[in-house]
């Protein structure tokens, strides 16, 4: 067994995090898990993925076109994350919340309309779920929830196969007690809307 | 507790490599543990840090790494488990007490940590300090993934004590910055009762230049130390021979390479198809069985992280046995590159090559990858919104444009200011081969001239200004952070005062040692361990350094900031500017974030892109109205950007 996760965004939105949990969980299921992670020089605001191995597996990294998901906490890392690592029956589990890098904001380039990068992403992975991830978590009580809704998405997948108690109970002990039931909520409503896309 | 130190012998848990390492010193039982921050090692002190005060030993973030590697050696020598971490250029600067070291030896185990960066993501250099082990005749352990990490480091201090040296841990980032699954050992005690002996079992053990021979004469029993560590390595449980003896082909390979290479075993289904050595104690490297390896196979690859190390010491070995082999590995380009990390992939490709198997070919819609790239667009790296750097680097590029026709160099050095070298990835520069050239400076990010490393920047001003002698037009300045300067400028600020060299240098206060995580500067008021304690005033070393002209400003304040750097640049000697603002991502953390007041009155604003210059990540520019804006998200209320508009259409309130 082997599966491959591709976490990335933007420094700042919690996809170390989501990394993290998500191997943790891997192993209390009784899994092995390596987690592999690149992001810049920038403390906020620089790219960040993170690669997330279970099973039979040795080093840190995802070899390209071999993410079986691939998670976009932020659409123009997901294309360019997603164009390298997402395998062709891969499913693209997209956040189409845009943060503008200063290259934009600069005048220096230009953001790429995020129905361009959802069509040009359909091209090259199986699937791709566009999940209102910063939406679900405004709505359910903090934007910065997102990660966790993401990370109910890419559950939202069927991809990984433990029990959804494991990951529960693994994103419960990450955060302050008093967030255990939003971010159960966020993990839940992502899951269901990942399920409604890919049906 | 922190999960590292929880005393739950056979808890499988996920650990960081950083923290597996420390996790092996509690294992050990150490007593000391010392550091200074680097990426990406710093998380080895910063859980030892939090560990500390529980566990009842002691930590502490040295000024440098020179300091460090004097402070672990002077905690080792009474007999007490010392581990000292750094990052690879760390080790060139503590350079001079690690190679001298060996030579007297220790008595308490100590394990000096240093975590290399394959790539450079975070590192000027790609430097194996593998190499530097060999160099200082030291012996290296490099582990394979989190769990050798720890496994290592805890038998580092046994190993250390047993041979009574010093023992090198390599690590890289994709161990050190990489997770996998530990099981947990119990945490230990130390077994040596911690003294102080100067004659131990060697009259003046301690003293390089003491009698017997001097220097030399320990040089000689270091040598006389080698056949022993050489043991260590033959039966070392790290370095694991598997020779198939159907198979005339073999892959030696050391630390994360052996990771990839399992990991292309695995994928290609060709586990135990041929034969294998791991090497785990790389220095020295177990020659038995590289000599094993050399018998059973004609055509060998190496996979190790760095330089040919492992790879020339085959050649060298199967060369004096007369052995005509094929080794191949970094230094054959076609099979691993020269330069820059390796990845699964490359290794994939090598491994196949080797065994004569093809890689299964992934189908891919070339239009749809085309247009991925033409649509992907650059994330350049930029300091975070409202960073008190934005406004030193505003007021400087004030000056600059004030003093028109002069020359100003501005070097650089290591924080995150340093990504006013770094440019815009999107944006097209043109060199030109003159001279002398001026160009303009459009953000911060274009604002500097020289980034080496720590401390070089305010030395390299002092040769500009002696070469460009008697030119006042061109203005020399350099800037450096408050960790940066207790690091490595303290003797650059007494030369310059010293000699009064004519130029003005920068201090950018944030209070805390941000680039590499946020750990404490001698400005923060908090040690290691996390107990307050009183900070260092850097006007007042300034002072003491008899500096003459001296300033001092508030980052966030513009006109402030910018009357005292051009009165520092137009002062003929030695001038220093502190510009002081804490790190906004720190304020944020203590007192929390608010919704920002801050905004574009769109009527008001002529598009003039004043506040864009400023280079923040939270000021936004819409190039079909030709308006700013601010993005809720990311705006702090800094303020600086309201401080450049020209018609007041920034509002704070
Ligand atoms: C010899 C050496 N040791 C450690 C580092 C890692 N490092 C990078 S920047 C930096 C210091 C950052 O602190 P400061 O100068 O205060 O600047 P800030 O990032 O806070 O702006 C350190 C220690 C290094 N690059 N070189």
């Amino acid at each position: 067994m082997e599966l491959n996760v591709m976490i990335c965004g933007v420094g700042g939105q919690g996809s170390v995090r989501a990394s993290h949990i998500l191997a943790e969980a891997a192993i209390n299921a009784g899994e092995r898990a390596r987690v592999g992670e690149t992001f810049g020089a920038a403390m906020r605001g620089g790219k960040v993925s993170s690669h997330v191995r279970i099973g039979d597996v040795y080093g840190p990294l995802i070899r390209e076109r071999s993410a079986d998901i691939v998670v976009a906490q932020e659409p123009l890392e997901g294309l360019r994350i997603g164009q390298k690592f997402a395998s062709p029956q891969g499913v693209v589990v997209l956040n189409p919340a845009p943060v503008y890098p200063v290259d934009v904001s600069t005048g220096n380039a230009e953001y790429p309309p995020i129905e361009e990068i959802e069509k040009t992403l359909r091209g090259l992975a199986g699937k791709v779920a566009v999940i209102e991830g910063t939406r679900i978590a405004g709505e359910i009580g903090n934007p910065r929830s997102m990660n966790i809704v993401m990370l109910g998405a890419a559950y939202g997948t069927g991809l990984i196969t433990f029990d959804r108690q494991i990951l529960l109970d693994v994103i419960a002990a990450a955060f302050k007690p008093k967030f255990k039931e939003m971010n159960e909520q966020a993990f839940l409503a992502g899951e269901k809307a990942c399920r409604d896309v890919l049906r | 507790m922190n999960k590292v130190g929880r005393d739950e012998a056979g808890l499988k848990t996920l650990l960081m490599g950083n923290e597996a390492i420390a996790r092996g010193a509690v294992e050990a039982g150490i007593k000391v543990g010392v550091g200074y921050p680097g990426t990406p090692s710093s998380e080895v002190g910063e859980v030892l840090g939090e560990l500390a005060p529980e566990l009842g030993f002691y930590f502490e973030w040295s000024l440098n790494e020179k300091v460090a590697i004097d402070v672990a050696s002077g905690a080792a020598l009474t007999g007490a488990r010392t581990l000292v971490m750094m990052k690879n250029a760390g080790l060139n600067v503590a350079m001079d007490t690690f190679a001298t070291l060996p030579y007297t030896g220790t008595r308490g185990g100590l394990v000096v940590v240093v975590a290399d960066d394959p790539g450079a993501h975070y590192s000027s250099t790609e430097q194996d300090t593998r190499v530097l082990s060999q160099y200082a005749e030291m012996p290296c352990l490099e582990p394979k993934d989190q769990q050798q990490a720890k496994d290592m480091t805890a038998a580092a201090f046994v190993l250390s004590e047993k041979l009574e040296m010093p023992i090198f841990l390599r690590s890289v980032t994709r161990l050190s910055h990489a997770s996998g699954d530990v099981i947990l050992g119990g945490i230990g005690e130390a077994p040596l009762e911690v003294g102080w002996n100067k004659h131990f079992k060697h009259p003046f053990r301690w003293a390089v230049y003491g009698p017997p021979g001097g220097a030399a004469g320990r040089h000689g029993w270091l040598k006389e130390q080698y056949p022993a560590f050489l043991a260590e390595s033959e039966n070392s449980p790290f370095n694991k021979l598997a020779i198939n003896p159907d198979s005339r082909v073999a892959v030696v390979s050391s630390g994360m390479g052996t990771s990839y290479v399992n990991d292309a075993l695995t994928a290609l289904k060709q586990q135990g198809a041929c034969s294998v050595l791991e090497i785990g104690f790389v220095y020295p490297p177990p020659v038995e069985k590289m000599k094993q390896i050399l018998q059973a196979a004609d055509s060998i690859l190496v996979v190790e992280e760095g330089n040919p190390m492992l790879e020339n010491a085959l050649k060298e070995l199967a060369s004096d046995l007369g052995l005509k082999k094929t080794i191949v590995g970094r230094s054959t380009k076609a099979v691993i590159p020269a330069f820059n990390e390796l990845n699964p992939d490359l290794v994939m490709k090598a491994v196949s090559g080797l065994l004569g198997v093809t890689i299964p070919t992934v189908k891919l819609d070339p239009a749809s990858l085309q247009r991925a790239e033409e649509l992907t667009v650059p994330r350049s790296s930029a300091l975070c919104a409202g960073c008190p750097h934005l406004g030193s680097y505003a007021a400087l590029a004030q000056v600059m444009k004030k003093l028109k026709d002069d020359l100003v160099i501005v070097n650089g050095d290591i924080g995150c200011y340093e990504q006013g070298g770094y440019g815009l990835a999107a944006q097209v520069i043109t060199p030109t081969s003159d001279a002398t050239r001026k160009y303009p400076v459009s953000s911060p990010y274009e604002i500097l001239d020289t980034t080496y490393v720590m401390g070089s920047g305010i030395g390299q001003a002092m040769g500009q200004r002696r070469a460009l002698a008697g030119d006042s037009s061109k203005k020399v300045a350099a800037v450096a952070g408050d960790s940066t300067f207790f690091h490595a400028c303290l003797p650059a600020v007494a030369g310059a005062s010293l000699y009064n060299t004519d130029i003005t240098f920068l201090v950018l206060d944030n209070s805390w040692t941000c680039m590499t995580g946020h750990q404490p500067s001698p400005r923060s008021s908090v040690d290691g361990m996390g107990a307050k304690i009183d900070t260092l005033d850097i006007a007042a070393v300034c002072k003491a350094m008899s500096v003459k002209c001296l300033k001092t400003a508030n980052a966030y304040n513009l006109e402030e900031a910018t009357a005292a750097v051009r009165e520092a640049i137009d002062f003929p000697g030695f001038a220093v500017v502190i510009l002081s603002g804490e790190c906004m991502l720190q304020v944020l953390r203590r007192d929390g974030s608010k919704e920002p007041k801050t905004h574009v009155v769109t009527e008001t604003c002529i598009g003039c892109k004043a506040c864009v210059r400023v280079g923040c990540p939270a000021t936004l520019f819409d190039p079909k109205t030709k308006k700013a804006g601010i993005d809720p998200l990311l705006c702090v209320d800094c303020g600086l950007c309201a401080q450049v508009c020209p018609v007041s259409a920034i509002v704070t309130e």
